[in-house]
């Protein structure tokens, strides 16, 4: 069946959640959460002090909320639209966005091209709703001489975008404010916190009695060995995965992952995979670019000695 | 000189066999706790060190030995 | 699409460095310009014996980190000792008197009772910098020098140090050296040695040129040279070791212009008290041993040192600590140490009348047979923002014991080895 529809606005713009923090007790301590970068974000901390838990998740909230605010692409008013915006001509940057940009570079060079932060552009092509809406080879053709990071200059002070290109923090954001959430709170105080934005989950300190971090993961294969739980002691674990955005044509699936050099979607990447790296940064890097070798991708991390897990 | 040579030889010993011990830079998490450094409090070292100095017949060991003071 | 890859990069390796910049820089980018501040450890300390010295200290310590890994570090400690120090003589059943060692006055001590001189009252300022910096690749280089003044005391050194790192910074190896330069210039000038304490009437117009007699001068010097040879290496995530061996050799007055050595007669009663002497020159060698290691509950500090020196004295150290973290960031930390040393080969608790001076002699404790022990608790808290406040308090305990001379006479009914206590409290505020 073929059936023709318009594309489809991001739900984000439905009904944003005001911005404030819920404290909730648990047994040994507290749960602090909040709403962020189309997330449900939860910070958990052991401790006995209510107020301290509350002023901590007062700190990952605004630093959350604070690079939302500075890296959203969806945020009008975000550093990141400015950048976008005024492709063609130089803007001022900061220190902390230069790190970024240096980060990605590493990933650019890493991923030997593949892991591309100037991607984004190609969803003007793509519209992964489910349904058969694949775009002509000529469109994506079109879409590709704006793709591209070798394409990029920058510096510590300025960041240069050929016009048309756009830059996308996505596959980096919400594992950036993980580990700035968990370096922030370590400087507070010394407690074990565990921080969850949407999936993308850190840990630090040592936990009372050496229990290590118990996080349940909706993976089938976990299920096949009963043990619906990850436990994570000090760390981080980042999931990358298609389970929603696809397309759907002529019986083939096309993944939402896309080859950045052809424009077009990676052949049989796993639904999902979850990769454990000492920073979620890393990890959320790692895997997505497990993703993008399709059939490859366990082999990949097994030989990179990377602990993951995956759904096919 | 015999216990000079005793350590000349563990402390061959100990370079040589060094390569197969220790950790790869990610694995410092713990190593780079401020508790785990060598001299952890250098101002309690500090002082203890002076105190020792004053009321016993040792010093140094840990780092350089002089009181820097008449208490002894 | 697959990785070019004719040799594989190790991707935990890169990303490992990748972040370094990015989640270390950032912070700092954060709160503006943070690698430009001071960071500061403050302390009080209050030491008191019973019945005997006291001190109190106070040390005001920065250190500040510049690109690049360069350290300065800064330090100033105050000082001031007060309170009674035994000066060497023996007990006696009955009161005996004794000279000031600046010749002004004369104090007399109980029957039964360690002869202690009171007259210590001393403030000292002690100013310390070091400058650390990388050299090279994998090599760190270190300068510094102190300097301390006290009424009669001065002191000057300087230092230097290069590590260099292997084995991707597992294994850290290093030489260092210093050297001292001391100046003591005691109020009432430098006693002969084994000149006898002058006991009269300081008022008495006489007195002062017979003391005059027994002084040999009004200053002196000591000269301190020191090489350490350092071996730092991680064992595992958990534990680092450290090994050390240290050669120190002094020369100059070595001798403690305050201290007597009782001359007994046959039945132990003191007819003279003579100004101790001991050599005028010193090597020590020194063997230490430390391991950190990072247990679940805690970390653990455990150390041994081995000393030997040509004054014949070995000593023995052993220090343990445990430090636990609580959830809320304060900490505990208990302390144990055990100290015990032999006697210098011319300590001596008296001498004889009727026997020939030794070419040395001393009869102070610190330098004859002792055992002590310390034990001790730290508590501390972290104070928003990176600040820290610790509480210390400790408990010396100092046995002096005998060297093996036989006590006779009234010497039996009096107490030789006199044992010492000491609590020691501090506070300590880092921010």
């Amino acid at each position: 069946m073929s059936k023709k529809s318009g594309p489809k606005k991001p739900s984000l713009n439905k009904a944003i959640p005001k911005r404030k923090v819920q404290c909730i007790s648990r047994e040994d301590g507290f749960t602090l959460s909040f709403f962020s970068m189309a997330s449900l974000c939860e910070v958990l901390i052991d401790t006995d002090d209510k107020a301290l838990a509350i002023k901590m998740g007062d700190i990952a909230a605004n630093e959350a909320w604070r690079i939302e605010d500075k890296y959203s692409r969806y945020d009008k008013n975000s550093l990141c639209s400015k950048i976008n915006a005024d492709a063609g001509s130089s803007v001022e940057i900061d220190e902390e966005t230069y790190q970024l940009f240096q980060f990605v570079q590493q990933c650019y060079d890493m991923s030997d091209g593949a892991f591309d932060i100037t991607s984004g552009v190609l969803r003007k092509a793509w519209f992964f709703d489910g349904s058969d809406n694949v775009p002509s080879k000529n469109a994506v053709n079109a879409l590709l001489g704006l793709v591209g990071w070798h394409h990029v200059e920058y510096s510590a002070a300025h960041i240069l975008l050929k016009q048309g290109m756009e830059i996308d923090f996505g596959g980096l954001g919400k594992e950036y404010a993980v580990d700035r959430t968990v370096l922030l709170l370590s400087e507070i105080a010394n407690v074990p916190v565990l921080v969850n934005y949407g999936g993308d989950i850190a840990a630090s300190g040592n936990r009372k009695n050496n229990q290590p971090w118990q996080i349940g993961i909706d993976h089938p294969s976990f299920e096949k060995n009963s043990s619906p739980h990850v436990t994570l002691k000090n760390g981080a674990i980042a999931t990358s995965g298609d389970a929603n955005r696809f397309l759907l044509k002529d019986g083939h699936r096309y993944s939402h992952i896309l080859n950045v050099k052809t424009g077009w979607p990676v052949e049989t990447p796993p639904n999902s995979i979850t990769v454990a790296a000492p920073k979620c940064i890393q990890a959320g890097f790692l895997a997505t670019l497990a993703l993008l070798q399709g059939v490859d991708a366990e082999e990949f991390l097994s030989e990179q000695d990377i602990l993951h897990w995956s759904i096919r | 000189m015999h216990k000079y040579n005793i350590l000349l030889v563990i402390s061959i010993m100990a370079l040589s066999g060094c390569s197969s011990l220790g950790v790869q830079p990610w694995e410092r998490d713990l190593l780079a706790k401020k508790e785990m450094a060598l001299t952890s409090s250098p101002i309690d070292a500090a002082l203890d060190d002076h105190i020792y100095f004053s009321k016993e017949a040792t010093s140094g060991g840990r780092s350089f030995g002089g009181g820097g003071c008449g208490c002894n | 699409m697959q990785l070019i890859n004719k040799k594989k990069p190790n991707l935990k390796a890169l990303l490992t460095t990748a972040t370094c910049a990015l989640l270390g820089g950032t912070a700092q980018a954060a709160t503006a310009n943070a690698e430009e501040t001071w960071n500061f450890d403050t302390a009080f300390m209050h030491y008191a014996e019973t019945d005997r010295v006291t001190a109190t200290e106070l040390i005001i310590a920065g250190k500040k980190t510049f690109a690049n890994d360069k350290i300065l570090s800064l330090k100033l400690t105050f000082d001031t000792l007060s309170g009674a120090s035994a000066n060497g003589a023996v007990a006696q059943p009955t009161p005996q008197t004794f000279t000031r060692p600046s010749g002004n006055g004369q104090y007399t001590i109980e029957g039964g009772n360690t002869p202690l001189d009171d007259t210590f009252q001393d403030t000292r300022v002690q100013f310390t910098g070091q400058w650390t910096q990388p050299l090279w690749k994998d090599y760190t280089v270190s300068v510094g020098g102190n300097l301390s003044k006290e009424y009669d005391y001065t002191s000057a050194s300087i230092n230097g140090n290069i590590a260099k790192d292997f084995n991707n910074k597992n294994t850290t190896f290093s030489i260092g050296t210093a050297y001292a330069f001391d100046s003591i210039e005691p109020e009432g000038g430098l006693p002969k040695p084994f000149s006898a304490m002058l006991i009269g009437d300081s008022n008495s117009p006489s007195f002062e040129s017979e003391f005059n007699e027994t002084r040999i001068g009004q200053d002196e010097t000591k000269s301190t040279f020191d090489v350490l040879f350092g071996l730092t290496q991680v064992i595992n995530r958990n534990m680092i070791v450290q090994l050390n061996y240290s050669f120190s050799t002094a020369s100059g007055y070595l001798t403690d212009p305050f201290k007597v050595i009782s001359s007994v007669n046959s039945n132990g009663e003191a007819q003279e008290y003579l100004h101790e002497h001991r050599p005028d020159e010193r090597t020590k060698h020194s063997f230490f041993g430390q391991t950190k290691y990072h247990l679940d509950s805690g970390v653990l500090d455990a150390s041994y040192r081995y000393m030997t020196d040509d004054w014949e004295i070995e000593s023995h150290t052993f220090d343990l600590r445990y430090l636990v973290p609580f959830s809320n960031g304060h900490y505990i930390e208990p302390h144990v140490r055990m100290y015990t040393q032999t006697a210098a080969e011319f300590y001596q608790p008296f001498i004889k009348e009727d026997d020939s001076l030794p070419s040395f002699a001393s009869a102070d404790y610190r330098i004859g047979e002792l055992d002590s022990y310390t034990v001790g608790l730290k508590y501390g808290m972290p104070i928003g923002n990176g600040n820290e406040l610790s509480f210390r308090l400790e408990y010396y305990h100092q046995a002096p014991k005998s060297n093996g001379t036989e006590a006779f006479g009234v010497l039996n009914d009096v107490e030789l080895y006199e044992p010492i206590n000491a609590i020691v409290a501090q506070v300590t505020y880092s921010f």
